[in-house]
């Protein structure tokens, strides 16, 4: 569970860095907050493939299109759980 | 004819929480977008009903370096994982559209690359520009960016009364 | 429009031939150009792409410019030249040469000094291929991604309308380059296949490269000087979609207001128009989001219509000339281009002409849309 945590608080940091999120700390991402849409941080397609980016470049992680990027990237520990059990670095 | 500037080297994100604040996609946008936007805020911030679509304003963004600051870090990012954010702004006319989401203008939109700041040639293109009848503003920006912290900028906001 | 506008000249060299004619035998006889990489050296070789079919040293050869030039120059002498002698020009003979371009000399640089790549300017290129021919008077380079081409149309029309030249040369030129090919990648809109603009098993665009240059002048001056008009621009408009950076809206906004634009300066109604040469990328975002906006200005009623992109791939900053060309060569000869690839109709889609239709065409309405939502749209009509 500590390294789930970790993992989480890992992500959160750098998608900060990774989407520019300007001021925010991994503390005003909610774990389970949607990462799309109004309701979430409001992230858009080009955001969608910078993360599939960030996959590939920290976890070894390769998805196959931006489709599979929504589904994956829905939130926090969406991702989390994905990269755990799918990394390969 | 209004006009405005923003000095060499000055806080992009300073200005950004001075004149608008509330668009967080601003922090993706590269120097010369980023500086694009903020002339144009500068300009049309108390502008009534600035947010209605309208197609009669076109946009015109001059430079000499165009996006080069920003193309120089795409290239960097290309020797381990190409960055499809910064790859968005490798053009020089990304600007002229962000500009134009934000405001929701869809009117002409143009950039130019010139060899040097060159008035008369600007005013040119900017006549032609009022060509198209549908015309009757332009936001015109000269802005040279040859890095993210040195850059010279200059706008206007040019109504077709002003061409004559 | 006053005054009347008319192309006297024409040149093009694209993944399916150098020179007008050689294009105008591929597209009759359906031969498409995208094919797997062979010229540019990269690691990225699952993509198809639409290459000019010779090395540089070919088009050197071709055009007596040192093949150590950057390819997009060498493009641009090789269709200038065309141009100009369909003309009956010697050389820029004090014209302005108009030229669109986004990769300029980076083929170049980022082969020798892939540090200085982004340093090459973009406009070094136009400048460099307007030296080599001679006589231009000046150079000019419009660079807004995949419109630039069409854009050099408007530019070169507006400062004939507005008389400060009576002759121009517009156009633009593009070839491949790692930078973009990477770039265009990380978007993740290339096609592993051959595109299929507009079928519904569509998935992404083939780049491609290229060059077309068309001598644009007044009526009067092309009468003038006994040189044979072979169409006439009769409209242009320009819009911008004001949605995204890299993605077109959901209802097309501007491209319909492009389209409605040049409509308008021709004086014809949607019904006049007998061909639309699609942007038609192969995109799922921009051959739905481009098939509404035709629905909604032609009310439902689109007239044929195809994308040549699945012969020469998306030769960007250069496809509004190039693509300018193949409706000229349209307008000459009669005939529609099919539409390659296409076999699964898609509801959200318009339904292209798959077969190369024979028949006299007078009023032909070009689209090319550019990144940061850059729309243009042109009109050639026969000239009578």
């Amino acid at each position: 569970m500590l390294d789930m945590e970790n993992l989480i608080n890992e992500l959160k940091l750098k998608v900060i860095d990774a989407l520019n999120l300007d001021g925010m700390t991994p503390e005003d991402i909610d774990d389970n907050a949607p990462l799309f849409g109004d309701e979430g941080l409001g992230l858009d397609s080009i955001d969608v493939l910078e993360l599939i980016v960030l996959l590939e470049k920290n976890y070894g992680i390769r998805l196959a299109s931006p489709a599979q990027g929504k589904e994956v990237f829905q939130s926090v520990a969406v991702m989390a759980a994905y990269v755990e059990k799918n990394r390969t670095k | 004819m209004k006009q405005v500037s923003i000095p060499s080297g000055a806080s992009l994100t300073e200005l950004y929480r001075k004149w608008v604040g509330d668009y967080p996609k601003f922090f993706k946008m590269d120097t010369l977008s980023k500086l694009g936007f903020l002339l144009t805020e500068m300009l049309v911030h108390d502008e009534p009903d600035r947010f209605t679509f309208r197609e009669d304003r076109a946009v015109l963004v001059f430079s000499r370096e165009g996006c080069v600051a920003n193309d120089r870090h795409y290239a960097e990012s290309m020797k381990d994982f190409p960055s499809p954010a910064l790859f968005v702004y490798t053009l020089p006319n990304i600007v002229s559209g962000e500009i134009a989401i934000r405001n929701k203008w869809g009117g002409e939109s143009s950039a130019y690359v010139l060899e040097s700041y060159d008035e008369a040639r600007i005013w040119e293109m900017v006549r032609q520009a009022f060509q198209d009848k549908c015309t009757q503003s332009a936001l015109v920006a000269w802005i040279d960016c040859p890095s993210d912290n040195e850059f010279i900028t200059n706008a206007w906001l040019v109504n077709k009364t002003d061409m004559l | 429009m006053k005054p009347e506008l008319v192309i006297t000249g024409a040149g093009v060299v694209s993944a399916i031939g150098v020179g007008k004619a050689a294009n105008l035998d591929s597209l009759q006889h359906a031969r498409s150009g995208v094919a797997p990489v062979r010229y540019l050296a990269t690691d990225l070789k699952d993509f198809p792409v639409g290459e000019v079919k010779l090395s540089n040293e070919e088009l050197g050869a071709l055009c007596g410019a040192p093949a150590e030039w950057p390819r997009t120059t060498l493009l641009s002498i090789c269709a200038l030249q065309e141009a100009l002698k369909e003309a009956g020009l010697a050389d820029g003979c004090g014209m302005r040469l108009i030229g669109g371009t986004t990769v300029g000399g980076m083929d170049l640089t980022e082969k020798i000094f892939p540090q200085y790549s982004p340093n090459h300017g973009c406009g070094a290129t136009t400048d460099l291929a307007a030296l080599f021919i001679g006589g231009f008077e000046d150079a000019t380079t419009l660079s807004t991604a995949c419109s630039s081409a069409a854009n050099a149309f408007m530019f070169g029309a507006n400062l004939l309308r507005t008389g400060q030249y009576e002759r121009v040369v517009v156009g633009g030129s593009e070839s491949l380059s790692n930078y973009h090919l990477n770039g265009f990648n990380s978007l993740m809109i290339l096609d592993r296949e051959p595109c299929r603009p507009f079928d519904a098993t569509r998935a992404g665009l083939n780049l491609g490269e290229g060059a077309a240059y068309l001598v644009l002048e007044t009526l009067e001056s092309a009468l003038k000087r006994g040189a044979k008009p072979l169409a006439r621009l009769s409209g242009f408009g320009n819009a911008c979609d004001a949605f995204h950076q890299t993605a077109s809206s959901e209802n097309g906004e501007g491209a319909y207001l492009a389209m409605q634009k040049a409509l308008k300066m021709a004086g014809l109604q949607p019904s006049q128009i007998d061909y639309i040469n699609a942007h038609g990328t192969g995109t799922p975002n921009n051959d739905a989001s481009e098939s509404t906006a035709l629905k909604r200005i032609f009310d439902g009623k689109v007239p044929p219509v195809s994308s040549t992109k699945a012969f020469t791939g998306h030769t960007t900053s250069a496809s509004g000339s190039i693509e300018a060309v193949f409706c000229l060569l349209a307008l000459q000869h009669g005939f529609i281009p099919p539409q390659l690839n296409y076999s699964t109709p898609d509801p959200a889609c318009v339904m292209p002409c798959v077969s190369a239709l024979q028949k006299p065409l007078k009023h032909i309405l070009s689209n090319a849309f550019g990144f940061g939502g850059n729309d243009s749209s042109i009109i050639l009509s026969v000239y009578e």
